[in-house]
C-alpha cells in the first residue's frame, strides 16, 4: 500500500500540453477517481504514474520516492486497461501467470499465486480458456487477477468498465469496490462516467483540458461545485445556471436577473458581505440543482418565473424544461406532477441550495 | 394472380427481372474468373503433356494434346543421366536457408521499426524502402563483385560457387521488413504496455507476445520467400559456375542444348520442380487467408 503524490505534473505532446501543472495527493489505501470529459488528460496522468509516458516536467512520488525515471515494473503499480489488454494466444492461467514468470518466481509459487487469484476473482472454471472464449465481464476479472498477482502497492485503472453493458457495469462496479475493501490497495481510477465516480470514489478529481478543477468528496463536488464547469458536469440533468447581478440590501443578498429579483439568505449560503461586495456590478451565475427547485402556477410580479417549454418523463421523474428569458432551467418533479406545456410557473428554492459563480466562472464562496 | 404494390408496380415481374440480372452477373463473373484461371494455370497444364511423351512425338502433325500412353522415360533420364537430384538438394538448402535467415532478420527488424524508438529510425526505414526502387539487375554486378571479394576474408565461406555466396545476399528483403513492420503495427499497443508493466524485457515481449501473434504473417512471408528463392534464376546463374553448386532453375536451363534440346526432359524437369511449390502452398493456404484478414478485423 502506498501514498502517491504528483507535483506540478505537466505533459506535452509536440505543441499540445495535455496535462497542465497538476498536483494532487492520494492517501494510502484511498480510492481516488479521476473524472472528466474525453481529452481532459485523466488517462495521460494515469499513464504518467504508471511509467508508460515520460514526464515533461513535475514529479511523481510513490511512497515518498520520486519515480519519474523508474521503470514501470519497478514502480510496483498494476495497470488495468480499458480493453483489458489480455494476451490473446495465452490461456487465462498463462495470462495471470505471465508477470510472475517474467519475475522468474519458482513454479510452485506461481501456481499457488495464480490459483489464489483465480479463486478470489471466481475464475476457477475458466483457467484453461482463451480470452476470446470469455465474456466482457470475465475478461475484466482476468485483467484484475493479472494485476493483483503482482501484489502492487498501487492500482491504476483506466476506464475498466467502459466496454461493459449497463447491467454488467453496475455489477462489476460493486465487485471492484468489494475487492478494494478486501485488499485495501491504493487505487487511482479513471472514468468519464459520473455515476461511477460518485459511487466508487472516496474523493473525485475533476479535470478539464488538462487542468485540475476540483478535488473533493463526491457529495461536495455535487453540492458545492468549484466552478460552472463542475456544476454542469456533475449531475444529470446538470445544475441550472441563471445569469444576473448581486448586491446586499436589507441584510439579504439580492439577485437581480432578467425581469426578476430573488432575495437570498447569504448566511445560509456560507457567504459574507465582504465576499458579496467583491462581485458587485459583475454578471454572476446563480446555480441551483433541478431537484432543489419547486415550481408553482401561482406567479407574482417580479419573482423568478418562466414558461414551460418541454416535458421529459423518465418513469421515476418528470423533468420540466422552463424558458426563463433566453435561458432554460430544468426542474425535477414527481412523475405524476400536473404540469402543462405553455403555462407560466414560478421557481422557488432555498438559499442553502444555491451556489453563486463569479464572472470568472469560479464559485465566489472562497471557503469551499 | 400477380401481387401488386399499392402504386401499381408488378412485384412478380420485378422479382423475375432481378433474378435474370443476378444470373447474368453471375455468368459474367464465372467467365472472367475462368479466363483468369486459364491464363494462370494454362502454362502449367501445358507442361504436363510433353513431360509424359517422347520428344519425337512432340512435333508430330496433327498436334497431339494428350499422350496415348504415359511415357516415363523423360523422368528416368532426368534422374539418372543428369545432376537433377543434386540440383534439387542444392535448391532445398538454398531456399530453406534464405527463408529461415530472412524470417529472423525481417521479424526482428520489423519489430524494431514498429515498436522501438531510436535515433534515425524514420530515416533508416526510408532508406530501406528506397532500395525497393532499385531494380535487381542493377544490383547484380556490384553484389557479384562483393561476394567474389569476400572469398578471402571469409576463408572461402562466402564466395563464388559457395552456399554462403548463394544464400547471404538473398537474405536481405526490404519488402519482408516492411511487411513485418506493417503487421506488427496492427497489434494493439495495449499488449506491449501490459507486458512492459508486467516487467517483460523487449526480448521477452518480442518472443512471448509478438512472435506468437505473428504466426500467420510469418508463415505467409516464409512461403513467399521460399517460393521466390525456389524459382530464383538470375542470382544463382551469376554466382554458380559448377554443376555441383547449381540449383534447379539454372540446372534445367543447362538441359537446353546448343543444337538439340530434349523438350520432353525439360518439361519433366519443370513439372518435378514446380510440384513441391504447389504442395507447399496447398498445405499452408489457410495461413494466407488468416494473414490477409488479420489486419482487417478488430481484435
Amino acid at each position: 500500500m502506498a501514498e502517491v503524490i504528483i507535483r506540478k505534473l505537466t505533459k506535452t505532446f509536440g505543441d499540445n500540453t495535455v496535462v497542465k501543472s497538476v498536483s494532487l495527493k492520494v492517501e494510502d489505501g484511498e480510492f481516488l477517481v479521476l473524472l472528466g470529459p474525453s481529452g481532459c488528460g485523466k488517462s495521460t496522468i494515469l499513464r504518467l504514474i504508471a511509467g508508460l509516458e515520460d514526464v515533461t516536467s513535475g514529479e511523481i512520488l510513490i511512497n515518498g520516492e520520486i519515480v519519474n525515471f523508474v521503470n514501470p515494473v519497478d514502480r510496483n503499480a498494476a495497470f488495468v486497461f480499458q480493453n483489458y489488454a489480455l494476451y490473446p494466444h495465452m490461456t487465462v492461467r498463462k495470462n495471470i501467470a505471465f508477470p510472475l514468470e517474467t519475475a522468474k518466481l519458482p513454479k510452485e509459487e506461481v501456481l499457488k499465486t495464480v490459483n489464489e487469484a483465480g479463486r478470489i476473482l471466481e475464475l476457477d472454471q475458466l483457467m484453461d480458456r482463451l480470452p476470446s472464449q470469455l465474456s466482457g465481464g470475465q475478461r475484466q476479472r482476468v485483467a484484475l487477477a493479472r494485476a493483483i498477482v503482482r501484489k502492487p502497492v498501487v492500482f491504476l485503472m483506466d476506464e475498466p468498465l467502459s466496454n461493459l453493458d449497463a447491467q454488467l457495469r453496475q455489477q462489476t462496479r460493486i465487485e471492484l469496490m468489494e475487492l478494494h475493501q478486501r485488499l485495501g490497495i491504493t487505487t487511482i481510477y479513471v472514468t468519464h462516467d459520473q455515476i461511477e465516480a460518485m459511487t466508487m470514489g472516496k474523493r473525485i478529481v475533476i479535470l478539464k483540458d488538462g487542468e485540475l478543477q476540483q478535488i473533493d468528496t463526491p457529495t461536495r463536488t455535487y453540492e458545492k461545485p468549484a466552478n460552472t464547469f463542475v456544476a454542469r458536469f456533475m449531475g444529470a440533468p446538470p445544475m441550472n445556471l441563471i445569469k444576473g447581478e448581486i448586491s446586499l440590501a436589507s441584510g439579504q443578498l439580492e439577485f437581480k436577473g432578467d425581469g426578476f429579483t430573488s432575495s437570498l439568505d447569504y448566511l445560509k449560503m456560507g457567504l459574507t458581505p465582504d465576499l458579496i461586495s467583491r462581485h458587485n456590478n459583475e454578471t454572476v451565475s446563480l446555480g441551483v440543482r433541478p431537484e432543489h427547485i419547486e415550481i408553482s402556477s401561482d406567479v407574482s410580479a417580479g419573482e423568478l418565473s418562466g414558461v414551460v417549454k418541454f416535458l421529459e418523463p423518465t418513469g421515476a421523474d418528470l423533468f420540466v424544461n422552463i424558458a426563463i428569458g433566453e435561458e432554460t432551467a430544468v426542474v425535477r418533479c414527481q412523475p405524476k406532477a400536473k404540469v402543462q406545456i405553455g403555462t407560466k410557473v414560478s421557481l422557488k428554492f432555498a438559499s442553502e441550495n444555491v451556489q453563486l459563480f463569479g464572472a470568472d466562472s469560479w464559485n465566489i464562496n472562497s471557503n469551499l | 394472380m400477380s401481387s401488386k404494390h399499392p402504386i401499381g408496380i408488378d412485384l412478380e415481374d420485378l422479382a423475375r427481372q432481378d433474378a435474370l440480372t443476378r444470373r447474368a452477373k453471375s455468368a459474367l463473373s464465372y467467365f472472367v474468373l475462368g479466363l483468369f484461371v486459364l491464363i494462370s494455370v494454362g502454362p502449367i497444364l501445358y507442361v504436363i503433356s510433353p513431360a509424359f511423351r517422347e520428344s519425337k512425338s512432340l512435333f508430330s502433325y496433327p498436334p497431339q494434346w494428350l499422350p496415348n500412353s504415359f511415357y516415363l522415360g523423360n523422368f528416368k533420364f532426368l534422374l539418372t543421366e543428369t545432376n537433377y537430384i543434386r540440383w534439387g538438394i542444392n535448391t532445398l538448402i538454398f531456399a530453406t536457408s534464405v527463408t529461415l535467415i530472412s524470417l529472423v532478420i525481417d521479424t526482428l527488424a520489423g519489430y524494431a521499426f514498429a515498436r522501438m524508438n531510436f535515433p534515425g529510425k524514420k530515416l533508416l526505414f526510408g532508406c530501406i524502402l528506397a532500395t525497393l526502387m532499385v531494380p535487381t539487375a542493377a544490383l547484380l554486378a556490384p553484389t557479384y563483385l562483393l561476394v567474389r571479394n569476400l572469398d578471402r576474408w571469409t576463408f572461402g565461406l562466402i564466395g563464388l560457387d559457395t552456399f554462403g555466396g548463394l544464400i547471404i545476399p538473398m537474405t536481405v528483403s526490404p519488402l519482408g521488413v516492411f511487411m513485418m513492420r506493417q503487421f506488427i503495427e496492427t497489434l494493439p499497443k495495449g499488449l506491449y504496455e501490459a507486458a512492459r508493466i508486467d516487467g517483460a524485457s523487449e526480448w521477452r515481449i518480442f518472443t512471448k507476445i509478438v512472435l506468437p501473434l505473428m504466426k500467420p504473417a510469418v508463415v505467409v512471408l516464409g512461403i513467399f520467400v521460399f517460393m521466390q528463392q525456389w524459382a530464383n534464376f538470375l542470382w544463382p546463374l551469376v554466382i554458380t559456375t559448377k554443376d555441383e553448386t547449381r540449383v534447379l532453375t539454372v540446372g534445367i536451363a543447362t538441359l537446353q542444348g546448343q543444337f538439340v534440346t530434349n523438350w520432353g526432359v525439360i518439361a519433366a524437369a519443370t513439372l518435378m520442380t514446380i510440384a513441391p511449390i504447389i504442395m507447399v502452398f496447398l498445405f499452408f493456404q489457410r495461413w494466407f487467408v488468416q494473414a490477409s484478414v488479420a489486419g482487417a478485423l478488430k481484435q
